[in-house]
Formats: C-alpha cells, structure tokens, sequence
C-alpha cells in the first residue's frame, strides 16, 4: 500500500484526429449538453417567482395632505410607516428640522421626499421606528445604526438603508417597489454627523 | 496475478494457434485444459477471472481476516442502531422541541440568529465584509472540502503519517467549532457579547 | 389422543407453501446460509458477504455513517407522520403545529423525535466527515465517494435548513430571514439569488411552500440518490478502507 494504485492509460485517438463514428458520438453529446442547458434553464424560468401583489409592485401612499392627516407628526419630520411597502416615508425637509432641533413643519415636501426600505441591509431583519434618544433608525437584530437620511454610523450593515424610486403622479406619492435602490456606501455622511459614542441609543 | 498474464490471457485467445513447443507456464497459471489430443505439452489455458489484489475478495485470503456480515456486522448496527433510537426516544420524550409565538413580519425579536450550524457564518459576517464572509468563505469551504482527496496526494492515511493536513484540516474544524459557538452562547440582543450566565440566547 | 399445540402451528406455517416462498431457507446459521441470506436479500445485500474485522469495531467507525443513514430513516418516517398534519399556508401552518402538538396522539412526541433527530443527524454526518479524514479513507480509490459525502453533508443542512421554517414561528421566520440574507451577498447573483430561493422578495407564502417542497420530497430524493451511489461505490471499493 505504500503506492497509490493507478487507473490505466486513457484510451483514445491522438487530438485531431476523428473518425466519423466518434463525430457522431460528440456531437450526440453536444446536443445533449445543449438539451441539459436549456432544461435547467427552463427550470429557473419557471421556478422564478411570480409575484403578482405586495411588494414588488407600484404602490400609491398618496397625496402629502392624505399622509398629514393620518398621521399628523409626519408634518413636523417623524418617518411615516407605510406598512405595506414596509418603508419609512420621510419628508426631509422636516426630517432634518426633526434632527437639528428646528423643529420645522412642512406639509408639502415636493420632491423632498425619501421612501427607506425598512428591510436592513445587514440580515434582513425589520428596522424599527426612529429612536427617540438618538433619532436615529436602530436595528435591534444586531445592532445596526442609521442616521435619519439613512446613512449608515455604526454596527455591521454593508451599506446604508436601501430605498425605493418614488414618483409624484397627480400630486400623490407613488413608490415603485419593484426598483430598490442600494442605499449609500459606508462613510457617506452628508448630513448628522454626530459621534456614535456621544449620543443615547435604543439598541446596544 | 499481475497485468503481465493479463496480457499473455488474451493473446492466448486472440491467436488459438500457439506454437506448440511454447512452454505452458509462460502463459500464465490457471486451471489446464486438455490440448489436442496426442500433442505432449500444448495444453491450453484460460483466464477465468482477474481479481486486483487489494480488493476484498482475496486470492490468498488468510483465514482470519474477515469476518461473516451475518451476524458480525449485522449485530453491530443492530445494537448502534437501538442505542440511537434509545437516545431519540428518550430526547422526544423528554425535551420538548421549542416553538414561539406565530410568525409576525413587524414584530423584529431582539436576538435574531440563524440555525446554530449557520451561527459561525453569522459570527464570521459581524468580523468581516459581508461578500468575504457571507458568500467567499462559504463556498471556498465547500469546494474546498470536496477537492480536499485531489489536494492531499501523499500515499499515506493514517493521520500521523500526515501530520500537515490533519493538522490543518483540524484547526479549520475547531476554529468553526469555537465560532459557532461564540455566536450560539455569547451573542445577545443586538449581536454584542453576553457571558452564557447572563442569559443564553439560542434555539435549537 | 394428544391435541396440537403451539409448536405444531409452528410447523404448519413454516411448512406451508407461503412461508418457503418468502423465506426461501431456513434461520441461517451455518456459513454457507449466512452468506446466502446476505446475497439473497436486496437490502442486506448493500453489505458484501465478508467484511474486514475492523469494520466491525465502533472504535473505528463509531457507526457514524450508518447512524446518519438510519437517522435518515427515521426522518423520514416521523416526517411522512408529520405531514398528514400539516398544511404549508402562512394562515395555517403554524395552526397546525399547535394542533399536531396538543390534540394529536402522540403528535408532540413525533415532533420532537422529527426536530431532535434532525439536529443529531447535522451532527453525526459532521463526524462522519471527520472519522473518514482522520482515517484517510477519501485516499484512491475512494476520492470520489468523499466528493459525494460533501454534496451530502450539504443535502442534510440544506434539508434541516428548510425545515427549520415549517413550524412559522417567530424563530422560523427571522432565522430563514437572516440565513437567507446571507445569500444576498453572493458577488454576481445577490438579490436575485435571495428572490429565487424566497420565492418573493420577503419571506412569506411563496417561500413556504418552496421550502416545502424542497424539505418533504426534492431534497430526501437527491441525497437519497446521492446515498445509494455512496453505499455503492464504498462496496466496490472493497469495503470501508483499512487502518495503516
């Protein structure tokens, strides 16, 4: 046993040499190869989800007096939950007023406006409402930071919070759900600078 | 039996017309059959069956070598087999398999974790960019551990004659053994340390 | 005049025409017999006729590749239970576990064996893995067969893995959710991976019942598969390799 054991000599032709027989034989296995392909092709194509409802589709949230008055701190910067998307909708302008202390209202943000996909970028768990202590987004699974704006401060997420396209169709909102756009790299600060270590936090 | 009669077998049967004055042993031993009648010396041999030697059915077999499945090796299984449905029985009848509150999307739990054979991987990813760890390490695992025959070609098994790759091999096992274990017994809310006697947080 | 007893009905089943067709010899206990029952029955005769004596010791297997096969077994059995119970929709599965736990007789026992089992099975196919490297047994011409067990051992943690959200609970559904996102990281398919195998763009119905599918029927076939060709070629490979 002190050898391996060896399986033979490989029979076959000298390369470029063919014989008609082993051309048909090839091109047999080419074209199933090419069969098994498209098979499992196939397959995916048909295993791809079909998702016809929910996420994944255009969603309306509506107009900025709709979102006030079912939820009136909207107004004033405070995220609105837009559970069936599982977003938050920020008005931003209020939202960084919200931050600095200002304490702006505005009830018609225009374009200012930001859809941030609740689904954290780190493992997928749900990020909760703003923290109060650090107005800050604050996953809890394991501890991911965001700003306000979404950018991401502290934890182990990749990136920021990702967000949705969002579209005004006749003064309402409309958030496509099928286009979620990757949120900013790690060190992206444009906006709340402040330092993790300084402020309270809701999550470890 | 070495290839070399192999060889010799076959030329035997390709060409039935042997000189009769070729000795009979150089072409190999089996048992004789009778040549042409009246021709001292042209008795004909053939090859009944070509066994490799390391296989398990010897041509020399020592007599205590082996030993009959039934009852040896049937016992055995037997008798691990009803040890682990004793164990499993026992375990069921016992310890009941743990099951939460339903399923709820807007309900995040603190500690969120994977399956504990993933909580390595979940470990690895709080260390490392998440592509290295969530997806690179993974697979080069995998493959990695599929190529390992065609990696370790030394001739020898047994783990002392291989210190290297037994060696190499077990730091991988342990090292993911101590991770996942650090990720199934020291991981808390929020992915931070938590000494096991200040709550353990792990399902089966 | 003496009346027929227990060994005369004894006598009459094991001489009747039924009986010697179904077992065609008797109790074996020579050796010839007793390779004839091992060649003769389809199941024994994953086992050749004669093993090496030490395969026969659990000091150097520790059974663990046949403990993984009859873990297996029993999986599968306490698995094909467990479904006549259950119903892989969001509004009922969970309802369904509850009721499999507390109005089903014996119904929290199969449970139990079903999840206990699996998790020892992840186990002992790790040692399996383990005993056969620390033996060198993947050396030629076995380097194959270790191949397979790989594909293998990731069958058995694909297979607990989607089992692991059948039950829809709150630790089913945020262990898939963070498992599955690991996925996501994968450099060329990321999200679409993640799509693929949720079945949407979140865990819900659409991942469990392709969870489903892939637990109760497409995963036990492969590694079923996977499991003959194993046996297989550890058999014509002469048996389980030898200490050197």
């Amino acid at each position: 046993m002190s050898q391996l054991p060896t399986y033979g000599e490989v029979p076959g032709r000298p390369i470029g040499e063919m014989s008609r027989r082993g051309f048909m034989r090839r091109m047999l296995g080419v074209g199933v190869a090419i069969l098994s392909v498209e098979f499992l092709a196939g397959t995916v194509n048909f295993l791809w989800p079909n998702v016809r409802s929910g996420l994944g589709g255009r969603l309306t949230i509506g107009t900025p007096a709709e979102i006030i008055a079912n939820d009136p701190a909207w107004a004033t910067g405070t995220p609105f939950a837009f559970n069936r998307a599982r977003l938050f909708f920020l008005n931003v302008p209020a939202a960084k007023g919200l931050v600095d202390g200002s304490g702006a209202s505005v009830t018609d943000p225009g374009e200012e406006v930001l859809a941030l996909y609740r689904k954290c970028p780190h493992l997928g768990c749900q990020i909760p409402p703003l923290c109060d202590q650090s107005k800050w987004f604050e996953c809890l699974c394991h501890g991911s930071k965001y700003t306000i704006l979404g950018e991401k401060r502290a934890g182990p997420a990749p990136r920021g919070m990702d967000s949705f396209a969002v579209e005004v169709v006749e003064g309402a909102y409309v958030v496509d759900t099928s286009r979620i756009v990757g949120g900013p790299p790690e060190g992206t600060v444009t906006f709340d600078p402040r330092d993790t270590a300084a402020i309270p936090h809701c999550a470890g | 039996m070495t290839i070399e009669k192999r060889r010799n077998a076959t030329a035997d049967k390709n060409a039935p017309t042997q000189a009769p004055n070729v000795p009979a042993v150089e072409r190999g031993a089996g048992p004789k059959l009778p040549g042409p009648p009246g021709v001292p010396g042209t008795e004909r041999f053939r090859l009944l069956a070509y066994v490799k030697q390391e296989s398990l059915v010897r041509v020399d077999k020592r007599p205590d070598e082996t030993l009959l499945t039934w009852p040896h090796l049937l016992r055995a299984e037997f008798l691990a087999a009803l040890l682990m449905g004793v164990v499993l029985v026992v375990a069921s009848v016992t310890i009941r398999a743990p099951l939460e509150e339903m399923a709820n999307a807007g309900v995040t739990p603190h500690v969120a974790k994977a399956p504990w054979y993933f909580l390595g991987l979940q470990e690895l990813i709080s260390y490392f960019n998440a592509t290295v760890a969530g997806a690179f390490l993974p697979i080069i695992y995998l493959v990695g551990l599929a190529l390992v025959p065609y990696i370790d070609r030394s001739p020898y098994k047994a783990a002392r004659d291989r210190k290297t790759m037994w060696v190499f091999f077990m730091c991988l096992m342990v090292g993911g053994l101590l991770i996942t274990i650090i990720g199934s017994f020291f991981r808390g809310p929020g992915w931070n340390w938590v000494w096991p006697w200040d709550g353990i947080f792990f399902t089966l | 005049m003496t009346f027929p007893g227990p060994g005369d009905l004894v006598r009459v089943v094991k001489e009747s025409a039924l009986w010697r067709s179904l077992f065609r010899q008797p109790y074996p206990t020579t050796s010839r017999t007793r390779a004839l029952a091992v060649m003769n029955n389809v199941f024994l005769h994953l086992h050749p006729v004669r093993v090496k004596k030490h395969a026969v010791r659990y000091t150097y297997t520790f059974c663990l590749g046949g403990l993984s096969f009859f873990l297996f077994l029993v999986l599968t059995v306490t698995g094909v239970y467990l479904m006549f119970f259950y119903v892989p929709s969001v509004t009922r599965a969970y309802q369904d576990i509850l009721s499999i736990e507390n109005s089903v007789a014996f119904g929290s026992f199969v449970r139990n064996m079903h999840r206990w089992g699996a998790h020892l099975m992840v186990l002992t196919v790790f040692l399996h893995m383990i005993r056969v490297f620390y033996h060198g047994a993947y050396k030629p011409p076995r380097e194959f067969n270790w191949v397979i067990g790989v594909v293998l051992l990731f069958s058995t943690l694909w297979l607990s893995f989607t089992g692991y959200l059948l039950p829809w609970d709150q630790i089913a559904f945020w262990a898939i959710t963070v498992g599955s996102q690991m996925a996501t990281y994968a450099p060329l398919l990321s999200d679409e991976s993640s799509f693929l195998l949720l079945g949407g763009v979140l865990v819900d119905q659409g991942t469990l019942i392709r969870f489903y599918v892939m637990h109760v029927i497409a995963f036990p076939l492969i590694a079923a598969i996977l499991m003959v060709v194993h046996f297989w070629r550890i058999r014509k490979d002469g048996g389980i390799s030898g200490p050197v």
